[in-house]
């Protein structure tokens, strides 16, 4: 059953919440009109009680008590007449259409009065109806009380309260029935959301929250949810890739570098080799595995954390900085390096990660083109206003089919087996790029150049500061 | 020269001392950061060399206090973590240089006996000498054996380190840190084509080569 639950849920109480403020809020208007509309009644009867009396007054004091006598009992005897009791001043009655007087004590002077009184409706039942009036005493001492019956006009009041009180009711009803709707239909969107999370906390990060494309809140909220479940999925994966990726390519040069020092020992033992020049190959080997656990562990820090320390700066000092270092190594392999670098930019980063990512990229150029080729280093603003570090070079290229997967950890493509690295330099790269919100493009080079080519063009596309 | 090991890795501070010791410095350790501490208070060293990571005092607070009680012995602090804030914080702290771990010796005595000859050459000299070469900083000239020697202002820089650390082995990483001002680790020797490249205009046609590749380590420039 389902409906304990639905209880629970905050639409639900949210609602109750509502109608019992409503409630209050129907109670206290109620209870004003009823108040207001009572009192008028009674205000409206006093009145005309009050000009009954006077023109009473003025029967008596023309005529005294007889002539007041005949009037009463002509005026009784009248269509919708007043409730009239003449008494003597002892109380006794001496004419009148009621049997005594509701006042208390019967021979007040001057008292006022809600009360009963028994009739007979047309019909001939005898019934009860709410009355009001006011007992005055004359001069020489006889006690007059006019009354009048209100009992129509409270009908009608007691009638609208009832009105009233029904609608209350009714609104009640439908409220509580719309709110349990309501908090069913919020625990529905719910359900599937806390499923997902459900699943997720049993350990399937695949499961995804379905947005139903109605752009409310709770599709926002999937939204939210499955752009978070992605990004820890890939960073799962990057962590699980990443611990992969070190225990398999380091075990191949720890093996290596294993077998090396057995041999080694061996070797040396027999007085075949030099041990230095042993230890010295061992140590380059463990330098080697270093190396390639930093560049994964720095990979993992950057898609796991971004990149730290970030500051905003020109990005033509970093352009300059580098192409200086790097002008001398082409020189040095009788490559043409060019720099074009646009003055006046402003970008932020991690300086750092920036020139280490310029720098293997760079590496690559160099690696790759062959003597009397060009490399080019570029810093420019694209049109988008986004900053481009460029590197085009005029070696052999990727081809396009391998441009994705030599941004992957340790994919090396054949023609690059017999070239030094490991094939982190481009991952690396990447991970920068998308540590600072920017990202790595590859396309093809300027085309054929010198018996090569047609070269390839990395270029680092970031957005521009502020 | 006496140095101060502060390092909670008995092991690797042994191997350190010994290391030292073969480049004829004397050293002493500390286990942990408070005896580091009263150690660094009461001998006399050259170079402290700080651990980060320790128990009872961390290498930050050891460098923080030394230096709030106006002890100014340079100090290398030594790291695990090899993230650039990391350094930040470590030079921040007082700290004078940063290396990060593993590390290999000849990287750490270069950058030890960099610190120490730091603090010797406290005056301020407009002109640097070693052996017929000379530097004068404030004209921006560089004269070998009387013959002026044409330089790029990275060059001039490149030389003026080299001057500065004569006869001490500087190692490629010092050198991009120190003379280029980035801790990133290039694919290839960059630093070698530039050293080549100086090499060649202060040696070629002199009997002697000054700018010597010492094996292992980087490089030396010898009077």
């Amino acid at each position: 059953m389902r409906l304990p639950s639905l209880f629970r849920t905050t639409a639900f109480r949210l609602t109750l919440l509502f109608l019992a403020l409503f409630a209050a809020a129907a109670a206290a208007f109620l209870a004003y009109i009823y108040v207001a509309t009572a009192g008028e009644v009674n205000r409206q009867a006093d009145t005309e009680v009050q000009r009954e009396l006077v023109s009473l007054k003025t029967v008596y004091a023309q005529g005294g008590v007889d002539e007041l006598n005949r009037a009463i009992i002509e005026r009784a005897a009248g269509e919708k007449p007043f409730l009239y009791l003449l008494m003597k001043e002892d109380g006794e009655t001496i004419s009148g259409n009621i049997a005594e007087t509701p006042v208390e004590p019967k021979t007040a002077p001057e008292a006022r009065a809600a009360f009963r009184v028994r009739m007979t409706d047309p019909d001939g039942n005898v019934v009860r109806r709410s009355a009001w009036g006011r007992q005055v005493k004359f001069d020489q001492g006889e006690l007059l009380f006019v009354g009048t019956d209100v009992g129509e006009a409270r009908f009608y009041v007691i009638r609208l309260v009832r009105a009233i009180w029904g609608a209350g009711v009714l609104v009640i009803v439908l409220g509580l029935g719309f709110g349990l709707l309501l908090s069913r239909n919020v625990s529905r969107s719910m359900a599937g959301l806390n499923a997902v999370v459900a699943e997720v906390e049993k350990g399937d990060l695949h499961a995804r929250a379905r947005v139903r494309g109605v752009g409310d809140e709770y599709d926002e909220l999937a939204g939210g949810l499955n752009a978070m479940l992605d990004r820890l999925e890939r960073l799962m994966g990057g962590l699980r890739h990443a611990g992969d990726a070190i225990a398999h390519d380091l075990r191949s040069p720890l093996t290596r570098l294993r077998a090396r020092l057995e041999a080694a020992l061996i070797e040396v033992d027999r007085g075949e080799i030099d041990p230095t020049q042993a230890l010295e190959q061992a140590l380059e080997d463990a330098d080697g595995v270093l190396k390639t656990f930093n560049a994964v562990l720095a990979i993992s820090r950057l898609q796991a954390a971004g990149a730290p320390d970030q500051q905003v700066f020109d990005p033509a000092d970093l352009g300059t900085d580098i192409a200086e270092l790097y002008e001398a190594l082409c020189e040095d392999k009788a490559i043409d390096f060019k720099a074009e670098i646009a003055r006046g930019l402003s970008m932020r980063g991690n300086r750092e990660f920036l020139a280490q990512a310029l720098s293997n990229l760079l590496d690559n150029a160099i690696k790759y083109t062959p003597e009397g080729g060009a490399v080019m280093l570029r810093v420019r603003s694209r049109a988008s206003g986004d900053i481009e570090f460029s590197v085009t070079d005029t070696g052999p290229g990727v081809a396009e089919t391998d441009r994705a997967r030599v941004v992957q950890r340790f994919v090396r493509l054949d023609n690059s087996r017999n070239q030094p690295g490991v094939g982190l330099g481009l991952s690396l790269v990447a991970a920068v790029a998308e540590a600072h919100g920017g990202r790595l493009e590859l396309a093809e080079g300027p085309g054929s150049y010198q018996g090569s080519g047609p070269g390839l063009r990395a270029a680092l596309v970031f957005p521009p500061a502020g | 020269m006496r140095i101060l090991i502060i390092e909670d890795d008995t092991q690797a501070a042994a191997a350190m001392a010994k290391g030292l010791e073969d480049a004829g410095h004397e050293s002493q350790m500390a286990e942990d950061g408070l005896a580091g501490l009263n150690a660094a208070r009461d001998g006399k060293f050259d170079v402290l060399v700080v651990d980060r990571m320790m128990p009872k005092l961390n290498g930050v607070q050891v460098v923080e206090t030394l230096r709030r009680e106006g002890d100014q012995t340079p100090v290398l602090f030594l790291s695990a973590l090899g993230e650039v804030g990391d350094r930040v914080e470590g030079l921040k702290a007082g700290g004078d240089d940063y290396l990060v771990k593993p590390y290999a010796f000849a990287e750490l005595i270069a950058r030890v006996e960099a610190l120490s000859r730091r603090r010797e050459t406290g005056s301020v000299s407009t002109v640097l000498k070693v052996g017929d070469l000379e530097m004068d900083l404030i004209g921006r000239t560089v004269h070998r054996a009387g013959t002026e020697i044409d330089l790029q202002p990275r060059e001039f820089q490149l030389l003026e380190f080299l001057m500065r650390h004569a006869n001490q082995s500087v190692t490629r990483t010092m050198l991009l840190e120190k003379v280029w001002e980035y801790h990133f680790d290039p694919q290839t020797n960059v630093i070698d084509v530039h050293i080549s490249r100086l090499r060649s205009k202060i040696d070629k046609g002199f009997p002697r080569a000054m700018l010597q590749t010492v094996r292992g380590a980087g490089y030396r420039l010898e009077a």
